[in-house]
């Protein structure tokens, strides 16, 4: 092959040589890290900027920056405090709640008034489209007696109201604003009243947000950073992009990665007290699991604390009870489902399920699959033929809604330290949630879950919870797992980040040191 | 115009790939398990506001209505509204086709000189040391995961050695070279094999063709018959090849943009699919179907400006 003359093989693999080099010397222009945006990254996506609309994990996230609530928690202690609302007063028959406003403005400048708290509250309330009105349940009317005044009527006494009024999707938009433009108000840059506005919106990509000038707490944020909550979807990818010091923040840290980043210098890696809870639901509608022995059976054969271990590296709490650690009246002292294998098989066989099918949900994520993987080999050992189907969020949710599934390991948390809605998700069968698609329901608990609203003495409030925890934990309405902090890893460069437990960044509060 | 009737021809085809593709991707996505509705609003969201959603975007009609009012609008040039962002898909579409467009560009430009280098290297001395060694990486970069790699690579020389930006698009245009640069390179690990074999392989068969052989008698020297005889036979089914790989990475360069969080159209089409995000992922579909079309389209025409035999 001398026809390939040299010459020409010398030009060939000098512009090879150049590629290299020219894309060798892009290595040298080093990024310069701009000192003044701080970037948190999440898995979550910011999918809407409407409070009312979604109550996905994402929004939940961004919805805090941009829209103050009439209460707010104190960022350190978590404690409830004034927010748009100054003071409020509550009636002795403690129905009716009366806001006293501050003076407030939104980020066009214009005031907050009464008109606008009682149109966002009821657009909450009773707009169809409201994914989240639940929290406002209790509520029988809410109006502006003056332009800084609100009255909210409540069909009863409802002792978690004022803890109720500052979750995530209570924030104040502009009645004017949301008059004029509809839906469109939210479809880029909304008016807001949280600490931030939107600067730029990418859906799919990134949310920018700069400091609201108009903000009624004065010098907060504290930092006039802009900031980008990016998504991005792979874990690697998130830490690798930390690591790199090209973001600040990463949410989600994978258990396995904690020890390694703790090790890295620029990195603080923290674990954030929550009110998570991951769980194994079960199908209460059909065999094998709506038979309670057989419940009681599959509770019995998992060893929870292995599990926490295995799957978190010993981060997390096993789970003794159907509610989250963290909440009020969570009943620390109750034992919990014991690990008795013997016990489980024995249970199984006399409740006439032993070698039933047990389709297992599981998502793609690593976390769904070892779970699933650890309680299929755990309900195999006892006697169960447990086969797990993977398939993605939208189809999980599908089979779960119309319980075509018989076990599905997830987790969910409390939005507030209060367990009203807590009970209300996880294990109420006449809450609208179908006890999270477990189609659990027991009237006694459903009582019990009305009445723990009513009472205002927070002893027998505790009393109440404790009873509902006892009864489903022993029902086994689900199987409870592991209580989970946040692993979150932060940039050492800021200060005073965190994430609560309500899933709300403290970005505020944070400022950029070296 | 032969030229002008290939182009007419392929333009009418092109109607009926859209009509019929739009169908089956209308047909896949809306019977997937799985509600738009329920993603947008959240876990926790009421039956009566998912259902409020879904009349809303009139997810709650038959399915042949739903059908015919996509169509309507798709003649009328509108491809729809994103059921997640309210925005219109052409406009996604729009943010996230630069970065892809770049990454394939780059790819392309990082991928075909060294597989010309390479094939003429292998092809000169066939079974040779040379040959030899480069089959042998050849196939260990076809055989690497993309997905393995890209990870390692951000992690060397991203995290440990900081040369390169492990993630995003970076502004400007050398910061898109920066920024792409590790993705490109992972593409163009596997994309370099694929076209070093098919080219070599064809580079070797022309050696023997009738037509060098008479080239040879007819006194040309060795270096015009490479040049002019032999390479240009050779190269078209390597172009044809290039031509379905640069389809294929506009349409599915899922994974390396996912490892380097570029946000391009494979992330944007992930997450439409994971969000059941309908007239997005049908919007993209289409997207894909006409620059595939197109690609063919141009490599046809390529192929025969540089073969005159091949006419249509």
């Amino acid at each position: 092959m001398n026809s390939l003359s040299r010459s020409r093989m010398r030009a060939a693999s000098a512009v090879l040589h150049g590629a290299v080099v020219m894309a060798m010397g892009l290595c040298w222009t080093v990024p310069a890290f701009a000192a003044d945006v701080i970037r948190v990254v999440s898995p979550f996506q910011t999918t809407t900027l409407d409070p009312m609309r979604s109550a996905a994990a994402g929004n939940i996230e961004t919805y805090g920056q941009l829209y103050s609530r009439l209460l707010r928690r104190d960022a350190e202690t978590g404690a409830l405090e004034p927010g748009l609302a100054e003071k409020w007063d509550i009636s002795p028959d403690g129905k009716t709640y009366t806001f006293h406003l501050r003076d407030a403005q939104f980020s066009d400048g214009s005031p907050i008034t009464a008109a606008d708290v009682a149109f966002s509250l009821e657009r909450i309330r009773t707009d169809k489209k409201s994914a989240y009105p639940a929290p406002l349940g209790a509520v029988e009317a809410v109006s502006a007696a003056d332009a800084k005044t609100v009255v909210v009527t409540l069909k009863s006494a409802f002792a978690p109201f004022l803890g109720n009024a500052e979750i995530w999707n209570m924030g104040i938009v502009s009645k004017a604003d949301v008059d004029k433009r509809g839906e469109e108000a939210f479809a880029s840059v909304p008016v807001t009243s949280g600490p931030y506005e939107v600067k730029q919106w990418k859906p799919n990509e990134k949310l920018v947000l700069e400091p609201n000038p108009h903000y009624w707490r004065k010098g907060y944020p504290k930092s006039d950073a802009t900031v980008e909550l990016i998504e991005i979807a792979s874990p690697e990818t998130r830490i690798a992009m930390l690591k790199a010091g090209e973001i600040d923040v990463v949410r989600a840290v994978p258990w396995a990665q904690v020890d390694d980043l703790k090790t890295v210098e620029t990195v603080d890696m923290r674990l954030e007290p929550s009110t998570t809870i991951y769980m194994t639901l079960l199908n209460h509608k059909r065999e094998p699991f709506s038979n309670l022995k057989a419940r009681q059976a599959a509770g019995m054969a998992i060893d929870n604390k292995a599990m926490a271990k295995a799957i978190t590296r010993g981060y997390a709490e096993p789970a003794n009870t159907t509610l989250p650690g963290s909440v009020d009246f969570h009943d620390k002292d109750y034992p919990g489902i014991s690990y008795e294998p013997a016990k489980a098989k024995e249970l199984l066989a006399e409740s006439g399920m032993a070698g039933r099918e047990v389709k297992i949900l599981a998502t793609a994520d690593a976390l769904s699959q070892q779970m699933a993987l650890l309680i299929q080999a755990q309900w195999q050992a006892i006697g169960l033929k447990p086969s797990i189907v993977n398939v993605d969020g939208g189809a999980w949710w599908d089979a779960t809604g119309k319980g075509d599934y018989d076990a599905a390991a997830n987790w969910w948390y409390n939005e507030t330290p209060d367990p009203d809605l807590a009970v209300r998700w996880a294990v109420c069968g006449t809450c609208g949630s179908n006890s999270y698609n477990t189609f659990y329901e027991n009237p006694k608990v459903d009582a019990l879950v009305e009445q723990g609203t009513r009472e205002a003495d927070p002893a027998k409030r505790a009393e109440i919870y404790k009873e509902i925890q006892r009864i489903t934990t022993e029902e086994v309405a689900q199987i409870p797992l592991y209580y989970a902090p946040n692993a979150v890893a932060y940039s050492r460069r800021l200060q005073g980040l965190r994430l609560t437990p309500s899933l709300q960044w403290t970005l505020e509060e944070t400022s950029i040191g070296q | 115009m032969p030229l002008l009737q290939l182009i007419s021809r392929r333009l009418l085809q092109l109607i009926g790939v859209l009509a019929g593709i739009s169908l089956v991707t209308f047909l896949l996505v809306h019977m997937a398990p799985g509600d738009p509705a329920r993603l947008l609003a959240g876990e926790r969201a009421s039956a009566e506001s998912i259902a409020a959603i879904r009349a809303q975007y009139g997810l709650d009609l038959p399915l042949w209505r739903q059908f015919l009012t996509y169509i309507a609008n798709l003649v009328s040039g509108d491809i729809g509204l994103s059921l997640r962002f309210q925005r219109p898909v052409i406009q996604l579409i729009e943010q996230f086709m630069w970065p892809t467009l770049f990454l394939t560009g780059y790819v392309l430009c990082l991928a075909v000189p060294p597989t010309v280098a390479l094939a003429i290297l292998g092809a000169r001395r066939p079974g040779g040391i040379g040959d030899q060694i480069i089959r042998l990486v050849g196939i260990a970069g076809l055989t690497i995961p993309v997905f393995w790699l890209g990870i390692m690579m951000s992690r060397f020389f991203g995290v440990s050695l900081g040369w390169f930006p492990v993630s995003g698009y970076g502004t400007g245009f050398t910061g898109h070279l920066h920024h792409l640069f590790l993705p490109a390179v992972s593409t163009a690990i596997w994309l370099v094999p694929v076209l070093t074999q098919s080219l070599r392989a064809a580079l070797i068969e022309k050696t023997t063709a009738d037509f060098v052989t008479a080239a040879r008698a007819q006194g040309a020297t060795e270096r015009q018959i490479f040049w002019q005889t032999m390479l240009p036979n050779a190269v078209l089914p390597t172009l044809n090849l290039l031509g379905v790989m640069v389809a294929f990475m506009i349409g599915g360069a899922v994974i390396v943009e996912t490892v380097y969080a570029v946000p391009g159209l494979g992330t944007l089409m992930v997450n439409a699919l994971l969000g059941r995000d309908y007239y997005v992922v049908q919007g993209l579909t289409l997207v894909f179907a006409v620059s595939t079309v197109l690609i063919t389209l141009a490599v046809d025409l390529l192929t025969a400006f540089i073969d005159p035999r091949v006419r249509f």
